[in-house]
């Protein structure tokens, strides 16, 4: 069992809004796991639980068997463990596709050539071998997610999170970056969350959850995959 | 790319923004090196004077500010006559202007007196007598008043002849006017009083004597004070108030260059917001976030440190060559002084980074992501 949680609670604004309501869930290793449900259910906010970007309200969330909120070293997970994916690419600007995918590999004991190495290669391998010392302005919005994908596979993590991907493409892009996804999930056998909207692309998930009020109302295998 | 590469690309991001900051924060080092160096310039000049002139001790009243007031000139028997003393001389100096010269060093000196052994004549003649109403001009006062031998220079009323031209081995010696102390009493309205008597003591008395002489001074001469020589820059009120001032300048300077970098660092730590969020999302510690905004401040100060320096430098050669400079404060270009001002700026900068550092090292994450 990779995730486990249980009575998983989120409020904000002080208890006047709850994303999460309760939530029983469980991921196992190796899997591609859709989360899919209308905007506001806390399918986000489940994501952000996982990847430690925040802490529960109540309620418990393990990863391998150590709870999340309590990790010694939450930016130690992120960085290892956890590669994540936005809507909104989440870029910093300033810094060139080769730089940014570099940026998550500072904490660890790589020298700066095994640094740039390591970025082409996995910017290579998303098919991005042509725009090392592009800005992220100057590509388009599939190509800025590919390297925010490069990025999130930095640390060469056994977690992909990914927060409506596709959000922000077209539809050709769309399914070029589930494909590339899906791709690397069997490949490298990373564990894929993803959260979307998009029944089309949840489909393609070896599982599929549904939400609703912060809470899970369905999870089926998907049987074609 | 080093982790290096990400302070600086932040810092020129926006240029004119970090361009602005490093021109307050240079303006607050540049004062410093200024100001302080001028007042170093100073105390040195009056130390390598006294030296050049060869006095063990000076006694006056200081509590007059740069110039001690006047008092009797019969104290100068007085003290004379205590042991160790084996010469004293009656010194009556002003800070007048003169002529074009904002300020120019006036001093009469007891004719005959050791004041007057150590210079050297470069041209004409020494005055005659004590009664002569004439006066010799130091190197650089000749250069600044424009005067050479058979000129007059006119000090308050009185139109006096250059009879000589002569180097007094030390810049304020040779930025000064010299004259008979009988003449100088007589054209400043001072009859009979001085401010300064020069005294030298037996060669090789020990410090312990030499301050033992001092309380001697003291006992005849209550209100006043008798300093060691190589001491009167330290402890004289004037050059206390000089350094004050020099440094509660500069400080205020400085505060301002503090408020701008912090101004600076707080609206770049508010902008970048989202981008900190990103960084701790993908797995950056607090600490490295920290290092970064901290190491972009005390860079912001340390360019702001040299570029300060070099303006600082400047100042201080132009106001050197200025009339009412010349000849007598020799500006002090002192590396000790430009290591510290430049420390002094890269402490700045750290400080300056440190709330908006633990600001950004505060952010949650997720909602950081969000802005």
């Amino acid at each position: 069992m990779i995730y486990q949680a249980i009575g998983l609670q989120k409020q904000f604004d002080n208890g006047k809004v709850a994303a999460l309501r309760g939530l029983d869930l469980e991921i196992r290793q190796g899997e591609f796991v859709a989360i899919v449900g209308q905007s506001g259910c806390g399918k986000s906010t489940l994501l952000q639980m996982l990847g430690a970007l925040d802490k529960p309200s109540a309620g418990t969330l393990k990863y391998r068997g150590n709870s999340i909120p309590d990790l010694p070293d939450p930016a130690a997970y992120r960085a290892q463990q956890i590669g994540f994916v936005f809507q909104a690419f989440h870029l910093l600007p300033t810094f060139t596709v080769l730089e940014n995918v570099q940026i998550p590999m500072f904490g660890g004991n790589l020298s700066r050539p095994q640094r740039k190495a390591g970025a082409a290669e996995l910017l290579e391998s998303v098919g991005l071998g042509h725009r090392f010392n592009h800005y992220p302005s100057e590509l388009s919005g599939g190509e800025r997610q590919r390297v925010a994908i490069a990025r999130g596979l930095a640390n060469k993590p056994g977690v992909v999170l990914a927060d409506e991907p596709t959000g922000n493409l077209d539809s050709e892009s769309a399914l070029q970056i589930i494909d590339l996804l899906l791709d690397l999930h069997r490949k490298l056998g990373v564990t894929l969350v993803l959260v979307t909207h998009d029944l089309s692309i949840a489909a393609r998930a070896s599982r599929i959850i549904r939400m609703k009020d912060g809470r899970v109302i369905s999870d089926q295998a998907t049987p074609t995959n | 790319m080093t982790f290096f590469t990400i302070v600086l690309r932040s810092l020129t991001r926006r240029p004119v923004r970090t361009g602005l900051t490093l021109v307050g924060i240079s303006i607050g080092i540049a004062a410093v090196v200024t100001l302080v160096g001028m007042a170093w310039g100073y105390e040195k000049g009056v130390a390598n004077q006294l030296d050049a002139v060869g006095t063990d001790v000076v006694v006056s009243n200081m509590s007059g500010g740069l110039m001690p007031k006047v008092f009797n000139e019969s104290l100068k028997a007085k003290v004379a006559t205590l042991p160790r003393v084996v010469d004293a001389t009656s010194i009556l100096m002003q800070m007048l202007s003169v002529e074009d010269a904002p300020i120019m060093m006036i001093s009469g000196r007891e004719w005959g007196g050791f004041a007057w052994q150590k210079m050297s004549l470069l041209e004409g003649r020494m005055p005659k007598n004590a009664a002569e109403k004439a006066v010799v001009l130091g190197t650089l006062a000749a250069e600044v008043l424009k005067k050479k031998v058979g000129d007059t220079v006119q000090i308050e009323v009185e139109e006096l002849p250059v009879v000589g031209i002569v180097d007094g081995h030390a810049l304020m010696e040779n930025g000064t006017i010299f004259l008979s102390l009988k003449v100088m009493q007589e054209v400043t309205g001072n009859d009979g009083k001085i401010n300064f008597v020069n005294i030298r003591a037996i060669p090789n008395t020990s410090k312990a004597q030499i301050n033992q002489l001092c309380r001697d001074i003291h006992g005849i001469f209550p209100e006043g004070r008798a300093m060691v020589s190589t001491e009167v820059v330290g402890t004289s009120q004037g050059f206390r108030v000089i350094r004050a001032i020099s440094w509660s300048t500069s400080l205020l300077a400085i505060i301002v260059g503090v408020l701008g970098v912090m101004n600076t660092m707080l609206m770049t730590v508010f902008e970048r917001t989202h981008e900190i969020g990103i960084l701790l999302a993908v797995g950056w510690r607090r600490r490295r976030i920290v290092a970064m905004v901290l190491c972009e401040s005390a860079l912001l100060g340390l360019l702001g440190g040299l570029v300060g320096v070099g303006l600082g430098v400047l100042g201080l050669v132009t106001l050197g060559a200025s009339p009412g400079v010349r000849g007598f404060i020799e500006p002090d270009l002192n590396p000790q002084l430009m290591l510290i001002s430049i420390a002094i700026s890269v402490v700045v900068g750290v400080i300056s980074g440190l709330y908006p550092a633990w600001r950004s090292s505060r952010l949650t994450p997720s909602v950081a992501l969000q802005s």
